[in-house]
């Protein structure tokens, strides 16, 4: 396989792609409206309508003491048993995924600082000082986060219900994220077809098998020219997405949640093996039909395990974690080997020049 | 050079080409003809890598046709005109003839530099860009030809190089084959325009679904039919006819108005006899002429056998 030739069939497929003016701006817009502005309409009202909360702003009601500046506290990521931590100061920090556990806590200030998916359990606040401190999502012998029960010389936590957008995110995550799986899995539909029903209504193909180029490049070529602008175009909405969600969300959960582990194996894994079954099917249905909308909307039926995936997630029977991700994405896999092997078997110039008109 | 030997080409119980056996030698140009499904285009195609044979083998120069390791070699060396011109309509001139280039592996100088001296030549170096969509039948189909010669391929494979085109295209097409020729290159046309055929070919293969005759177009009518000869007179009294018809050397003979149309063996031998016969019977001979059969009319005659 020379590889360099089948870039070269890809670049003449996108060149006159580029065409294509009312196609690219479909391509482009698609996934922009479904992923960015879609989500957007959704979460806005969610976010403006819940109200804010800061429960842990206790400023003064502590005794302040000369307390030294330590800043090196490994608070990130840790998880402490039967401490002791005094004299300790944490201001303008984020203490994520920090569990403690029998600590006695003395002699601190924590100001300014958020913490997040943490626990603490089972310990005591004494003779500290805390301001401006959110808590999200973290729990304590008890503690949920949104509430901290009482500031004292003991300190104790009862725990809560979960938030109402601690609920509803996950949700509203999974369905956005289904977005950007399906829409790599109908982008091909319009590209692929193009490519290859076009070069057939052209009577393109005769010469262009006539070179040295082999079918496998020639293949290859034709699968790249439809899979890189549906994963570009789809990998834009996705980053575009990302920040304006986190943008919008920032002021309720305090720290950007996204992207999490989720959506990147769901955009390195899963859309990329949904997106290559696709371009794989259309060159099947296209070898088939003489005509791209016919192409267009049989190649729409082959997407069928994207949308089991899609109606398993918004029934709420499928939750995407990386498990799931993984399985999936192990699926689509061997889905789209078989399928490669038979277009691989049918891409071959007798049965294009013979069959294919 | 090109060797075909029995190659055969079946579809099913169809028979595109049977027994196909001829030797092109280098620097000629070979004509197959022959009507609508014949197997000309299948033969092409098989020549070209395009489809296996059933049966039968073919070599150009020392590769094999049908053989999976020489496939790339023998395409490498051929340029193929397929019936249609398949040229990408939404690129450029340029944009068409790059792609191709680059796919025969020319570096880039070099490719810039050929594009920029064919596209000149054809007077379409200052519309490069512009799409080839909009160009007329004759233009697109000269550029699918220099796409076809974009890497100098030593073997040129024409699928009815003029078809379609008007003949002021068609006269163009066929003075550029000639000029191909005189470079020395080895050219295989699929035709079925006969005087295109009898014009540039130096040997003509009739097919319909085999071999029917392989021979050079003038060789090949006089083969085919008797020699005849013309002669106009001022006037010819009723009885020449019976009385000439008796000649031993003539083998046919029939009254057009003014005109004695004979059929006789041997032309340069048997005419100077008649002329002289003749002007013993007291007749005036204006004119004695030679009537040429075309490839048309051996083609009609020998596809019409051949169908039966």
């Amino acid at each position: 396989m020379r590889w360099r030739n089948a870039w070269i069939v890809m670049r003449k497929d996108l060149d006159e792609f580029k065409k294509q003016k009312l196609v690219i701006g479909s391509i482009i817009a698609m996934p922009i409206v479904l992923g960015v502005v879609l989500p957007l309409v959704m979460f806005v009202p969610m976010v403006t309508m819940v109200p804010l909360e800061r429960p842990w702003d206790v400023h003064g009601l502590l005794e302040i003491g000369i307390l030294p500046d330590d800043t090196r506290a490994p608070w990130t990521n840790q998880t402490m048993e039967n401490i002791s931590l005094s004299s300790t100061v944490i201001s303008h920090k984020i203490l994520k995924n920090t569990h403690l556990n029998n600590c006695i806590i003395l002699s601190c200030v924590l100001d300014n600082t958020t913490v997040v998916d943490s626990t603490i359990q089972n310990s005591s606040l004494s003779s500290s000082f805390l301001n401006n401190v959110t808590v999200i999502r973290s729990e304590g012998t008890g503690l949920d986060g949104r509430y901290v029960l009482a500031v004292s010389s003991n300190l104790a936590f009862t725990k809560t219900k979960p938030s109402d957008i601690d609920q509803v995110l996950p949700m509203m995550f999974n369905m956005v994220l289904m977005i950007f799986i399906i829409v790599p899995a109908t982008l091909p539909t319009i590209i692929a077809t193009y490519s290859i029903v076009g070069e057939k209504n052209n009577r393109s193909l005769e010469p262009l098998l006539a070179t040295p180029t082999t079918d496998g490049e020639l293949l290859a070529g034709k699968i790249f020219s439809a899979f890189i602008p549906s994963m570009g175009s789809t990998l834009l909405a996705f980053t575009l997405g990302i920040v304006l969600l986190d943008v919008v969300l920032i002021p309720k959960v305090a720290y950007p949640l996204l992207p999490n582990l989720t959506w990147i194996l769901s955009i390195l894994l899963l859309a990329p093996t949904a997106c290559l079954m696709s371009v794989l099917a259309c060159v099947l249905v296209s070898s088939k039909v003489s005509d791209v909308r016919a192409a267009q909307q049989l190649g729409g039926f082959i997407v069928m395990p994207v949308v089991v995936l899609t109606l398993g997630v918004l029934s709420g029977f499928i939750f995407l974690s990386p498990v799931m991700i993984f399985i999936f994405s192990g699926l689509y896999g061997g889905i789209d080997l078989g399928l490669f092997y038979f277009a691989r078997a049918i891409f071959n110039r007798e049965t294009i020049l013979t069959q294919w008109t | 050079m090109i060797v075909c030997e029995g190659l055969t080409k079946t579809f099913g119980s169809i028979t595109a080409i049977q027994d196909f056996t001829v030797e092109i030698p280098d620097g000629r140009i070979f004509g197959l003809l022959g009507p609508n499904g014949a197997g000309k285009t299948t033969t092409m195609r098989m020549l070209s890598c395009l489809i296996q044979p059933t049966a039968g083998s073919a070599h150009i120069d020392s590769y094999e046709i049908g053989k999976k390791e020489d496939a790339q070699k023998i395409r490498g060396m051929i340029g193929l005109l397929p019936e249609v011109p398949g040229l990408y309509e939404t690129l450029g001139a340029y944009k068409n003839l790059d792609y191709y280039a680059q796919l025969y592996g020319i570096p880039k100088t070099q490719r810039e530099e050929s594009i920029k001296t064919t596209l000149t030549n054809l007077g379409l170096w200052d519309r490069r860009n512009e799409p080839v969509g909009g160009f007329s039948k004759g233009m697109k189909q000269k550029i699918a030809i220099a796409r076809a010669l974009i890497h100098n391929p030593k073997y040129i494979f024409l699928d009815e190089p003029t078809a379609s085109l008007d003949p002021a295209a068609a006269k163009m097409v066929r003075e550029y084959i000639l000029e191909l020729k005189s470079q020395g290159d080895t050219i295989l046309i699929n035709t079925h325009n006969l005087s295109e055929a009898e014009r540039i070919c130096d040997t003509v293969a009739l097919v319909k679904n085999r071999t029917v005759k392989i021979g050079n177009p003038k060789e090949l009518a006089r083969g085919l039919f008797a020699r005849t000869i013309s002669i106009t007179m001022q006037k010819i009294p009723p009885s020449l006819l019976n009385d000439i018809s008796s000649l031993d050397f003539v083998s046919q003979a029939q009254v057009n108005g003014n005109q004695l149309v004979l059929n006789v063996r041997n032309p340069e031998e048997d005419n100077p006899r008649v002329v002289s016969w003749l002007m013993k019977q007291g007749l005036q001979i204006q004119f004695v002429t030679e009537e040429e059969h075309s490839l048309e009319d051996v083609y009609l005659k020998l596809i019409e056998e051949g169908g039966r």
